[in-house]
């Protein structure tokens, strides 16, 4: 293709401002590249941190509201009122957790009772959120046992799990008693076992950790569980689970999606920040081109007036122009592209002092097809602009120039 | 024999506005085969817009337009583009070669751009044309690297490249020295003489139109009396039958 000649040649014509040319659009990919691997890396730090500690889908029993009965005249005839009579508790939580251990998905199950208690020791008092569950699957669903930093996890009949901070305020270490005293006015001497250290303030000062055979007595609740918490081998599955498993048992399912809606929301407004960075490092990028063909068209206007002049279709003429901003589009996007990569590549092997990544980057996450695909084609419809221009020259006045 | 060039009654009105400049008025011209024909004129008298006029590049405001044969107004813009291409050939007072091309690439490039590359044969042809004009030891210069005189007898060269059956020369040795200017005309008429293609030169240098074996006078935007049209006029030279072998 005789016209591909040409525009290489006019490319080659002037080596260094080609390479300048070609060099922007490449750091423009770069940017583009570098922000595409940093927000994706972010994302996905930020729900494994979520997602490596907490449970992915959590059961429990459906609230029960108080209800307006409405009559037939649409008038208000009487209110249904939440029975206070009934524990709320999962009594059947034995074949919920039956079936939720023969789905493939689901990696992890913990039937659980989550009560209030208060940590008495002396004149010292304080209130805990308490999680009793099966001292075997202790791990299941928060790693706690690598969170220890006194004492061991190994709970036994009368131990306690409790956070570094609320084990200071009440000056408890490892081996100690401290009185247990449940909301259900039931008292009994438990022994700290361990403590831990999670890094989340709220949960090292309030939440404690006891055995469900120890519980049992001290809430009440001889058989039944409060909630069933989940883990699935893929955590964005959650959602659809959660609608799958309220159906199946009708219990209320929350997905970790829907309990860290926040997180959810600065995701999406990291995304959207991301992609207006792209669409500006993109813009800038098919500017440059564009006004770089622009003065090519007009320092050549006396070539092309001869090339027309000689009968060269204007089609050839526009066609030259569109292929160089193509060569320029493509090669700059590809150099960008390995760049992008080398740079995303060397930031993810800093560190920082205590050996996590300094930037929590995905090299793998560049967009890299999609950003080659809009640069070249960016650069097609950036140089339609100039090539319509070259093409419409008329040969006269070029020529007299 | 068919005429190279019939033009009828031809008129230009140029309109900028409510202005309107009248630059050629009723204008009759013919060429046959194988003239070399000089179109002089005072400066602004409408020479290079006849000659625009009888390339396609500028469409008249009146009359009529015969080329080798085929009457050119109905043709389309797309069209007229590919008759400039292979029926007419253009040399004008700057070169305008293309300076990232060599002498050969410029000289084929009128052949090369319809059809997809340069063929050997059309290198073949363009290192002919390149040999016949004294540029035999130049062909693979880059048109950058050649003197004034070199790139107007490459002009030349490409203008001829397509076998044209008219080339039209704006004071195609309006930018050259004496000296280069001789040699540039002296290749005009000797590929006038060689080949029997028809020139018309547009000059307002004496010198040039000397050379020429007719002369053709515009004046007020028309031709003189005597000078052109289909008049036997004494500068008038009829080319005999285009010799064997010379085409
Ligand atoms: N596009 C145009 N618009 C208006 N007037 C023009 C245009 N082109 C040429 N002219 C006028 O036409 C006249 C003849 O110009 P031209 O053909 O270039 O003369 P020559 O080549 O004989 O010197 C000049 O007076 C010039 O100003
Ligand atoms: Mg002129």
């Amino acid at each position: 293709m005789f016209a591909l000649t040409v525009a290489r040649r006019y490319l080659f014509s002037n080596p260094a401002q080609t390479a300048l040319l070609i060099a922007g659009v490449a750091l423009g990919v770069t940017a583009f590249v570098f922000i595409t691997a940093l927000i994706k890396g972010l994302a996905v730090r930020l729900t494994d941190d979520v997602t490596a500690s907490s449970a992915h889908v959590s059961l429990e029993p459906m609230t029960r509201v108080a209800r307006v009965l409405s009559g037939p005249d649409a008038k208000p005839q009487a209110v249904a009122l939440v029975s206070t009579f009934q524990r709320r508790q999962i009594r059947a939580w034995r074949s919920t957790e039956a079936l939720l251990r023969s789905q493939p998905t689901v990696s992890a199950v913990s039937p659980q009772i989550s009560g209030s208690a208060f940590l008495v020791k002396g004149e010292a008092i304080a209130p805990v959120a308490v999680t009793a569950l099966d001292p075997l699957d202790l791990d299941a669903i928060t790693p706690i046992s690598t969170q220890i930093v006194r004492g061991s996890s190994g709970l036994g009949a009368d131990g306690i799990l409790i956070g570094v901070r609320l084990a200071e305020s009440l000056g408890l270490s490892a081996g100690q008693p401290v009185l247990f005293r449940t909301d259900r006015g039931i008292d009994r001497l438990l022994t700290v076992r361990g403590v831990f250290r999670t890094g989340m303030q709220t949960l090292d000062e309030r939440v404690a950790y006891i055995s469900i055979q120890t519980a049992r007595p001290l809430f009440r609740l001889p058989e039944g569980v409060t909630n069933i918490e989940v883990k699935l081998t893929d955590p964005n599955d959650a959602r659809t689970f959660a609608t799958f498993l309220h159906e199946a048992t009708g219990l209320r399912a929350t997905s970790w999606q829907e309990k860290n809606a926040s997180l959810e929301g600065g995701l999406t407004a990291q995304a959207q920040t991301g992609t207006l960075i792209q669409t500006f490092s993109l813009i800038s990028v098919l500017i440059g081109i564009a006004s770089a063909l622009s003065l090519s068209a007009n320092r050549r206007s006396g070539e092309i007036g001869i090339m027309r002049a000689f009968g060269v279709s204007k089609t050839f003429i526009a066609t030259v122009f569109v292929l160089q901003g193509l060569l320029i589009g493509m090669i700059g996007a590809g150099i960008g592209c390995l760049s992008g990569f080398g740079l995303c590549v060397w930031l993810a092997t800093l560190t920082k002092p205590d050996g996590s990544m300094a930037l929590p980057i995905a090299p793998a996450e560049g967009g890299y097809v999609a950003v080659f695909l809009l640069t070249t084609l960016g650069a097609v419809l950036a140089s339609v602009i100039p090539a319509r221009s070259a093409a419409r020259l008329d040969p006269l006045q070029a020529i007299q120039q | 024999m068919t005429t190279v060039l019939e033009a009828r009654g031809i008129g230009m009105t140029f309109r900028n506005g409510d202005e309107q400049t009248q630059v050629l008025q009723d204008v009759d011209l013919t060429l046959d085969p194988g003239e070399l024909a000089a179109l002089t004129g005072a400066s602004g008298s409408g020479k290079s817009t006849l000659l625009s006029i009888v390339g396609l590049l500028l469409r008249p405001t009146a009359g009529t337009l015969t080329i080798a044969g085929e009457r050119v107004e109905a043709l389309s813009d797309a069209q007229r583009d590919l008759f400039r291409n292979q029926r007419l050939g253009f040399i004008f007072q700057f070169h305008h070669l293309l300076p990232d091309f060599t002498a050969t690439e410029n000289v084929a490039f009128p052949a090369a751009a319809p059809t997809g590359g340069i063929s050997p044969a059309m290198r073949q042809r363009a290192r002919d044309l390149l040999g016949r004009v004294g540029l035999g030891d130049r062909m693979d210069f880059p048109a950058t690297r050649l003197s004034g005189g070199q790139k107007q007898r490459v002009a030349i060269a490409r203008a001829l490249m397509n076998h044209p059956d008219l080339v039209l020369a704006d004071e195609p040795t309006g930018s050259l020295d004496r000296v280069a200017a001789g040699q540039v005309l002296d290749l005009m008429a000797e590929m006038n003489r060689e080949d029997g293609t028809t020139f018309l030169i547009c000059t307002h240098d004496e010198q040039v139109a000397a050379r020429c074996a007719r002369r053709i006078s515009l004046k007020d935007g028309q031709v003189e009396a005597g000078a052109g049209g289909g008049l036997a006029g004494p500068m008038r030279r009829r080319a005999g039958p285009v010799p064997p072998g010379r085409q």
